[in-house]
């Protein structure tokens, strides 16, 4: 662990992250971003998860939709790394010690793999071709994975 | 009584201290009131996104309003309800908070936006999308909301670096 902390260290004593971390407004303008970008990607997947499970937007077909909103899913991705990045660098021992954080990092990583490679077939073609109980099971999967994210991140503050 | 007289005697109801004083109340509630955001908030965002014209243009912005306020109502009475009780178990503090204000203000300014929606431009909207067409009030409704609960979620995060 300490040889982790010691990694990160050169990059969590630059310039930049200590500003951010010093200024009254440099960790709640990254935090705000955060949670903005969280709150897009959930979104995202709760209407792509909501729409494979046939209890949403069925008058859309369900690849036009993965089309149309891959960009707003990669976005906030790019948004919620990149400022998760700038918030871990501001303090690399306290998340790394942090279970919350290693559980967030595990179903992230999970839901990634999930949604954007092992599962994206269910995005990309029509639903109804599979029974009901497969495409509900899948979007329950996912939505479980994507939301555990958000909960472990909220569990870091407090545990 | 005077409002912040009223906001101290909020805290000390035993709702409000029975929350406060437990390890695992507070973080359920708080983090209820967050994860309710993509259902809330991230629905009304997608259905602003049809209505600027980034997403989901090849469909009936009727039918997809009826879709997505179906979803976020469930969304909105979480949020409410969970902010109520964070604010009883905070409210003094809540109460000089600039940021806290800043936040009850734009969501004022969001109810209105929704009422002028729903009341000028929800009436005829089976008709312009027939024409395949968003009027401009429409597209300004759009982005008022998705400004202001940006700002909200902006207000609502801040806040919290002030307690």
């Amino acid at each position: 662990m300490a040889s982790l902390v010691s990694l990160f260290e050169p990059l969590s004593n630059s310039k930049a992250i200590v500003v951010i971390r010093d200024s009254s407004f440099g960790m709640p303008a990254i935090q705000s971003i955060h949670l903005v970008g969280l709150t897009v990607l959930l979104a995202v997947m709760l209407v792509l998860n909501l729409r494979l499970a046939g209890l949403s937007l069925t008058h859309w077909s369900l690849p036009s939709i993965e089309r149309q909103l891959r960009a707003w899913a990669l976005g906030a991705i790019a948004l919620v790394i990149g400022s998760g990045t700038l918030m871990f660098l501001g303090n690399p021992a306290k998340y790394l010690a942090s279970a919350p954080f290693l559980f967030k990092m595990t179903a992230l990583g999970l839901a990634v793999i999930c949604q954007f490679g092992a599962l994206r077939r269910f995005f990309t073609s029509d639903p109804g071709v599979r029974r009901r109980a497969i495409n509900v099971a899948v979007a329950g999967l996912l939505l479980t994975l994507w939301f555990s994210v958000g909960w472990a991140g909220r569990a870091i503050a407090f545990v | 009584m005077p409002l912040l007289a009223w906001c101290r005697w909020l805290e000390q109801t035993p709702l409000a201290t029975a929350i406060s004083e437990s390890i695992w109340l507070f973080p359920l509630i708080e983090g209820s009131h967050i994860l309710a955001l993509p259902l809330s908030v991230g629905m009304i965002l997608m259905f602003d996104l049809r209505l600027i014209g980034v997403a989901f243009r090849n469909g009936p912005a009727a039918r997809m309003m009826a879709d997505v306020v179906r979803w976020s109502k469930f969304g909105f009475i979480i949020m409410f309800t969970t902010g109520v009780v964070l604010f009883m178990t905070q409210a003094s503090k809540a109460y000089g908070n600039a940021f806290f204000r800043a936040k009850l203000l734009l969501i004022l300014i969001l109810g209105v936006n929704a009422a002028v929606y729903q009341i000028v431009l929800y009436p005829k909207m089976e008709e312009w999308d027939a024409m395949g067409d968003t009027p401009v009030g429409a597209r300004i409704c759009a982005w008022v909301s998705l400004i202001g609960w940006v700002s909200v979620i902006t207000c609502g995060r801040t806040m919290a670096y002030q307690f």
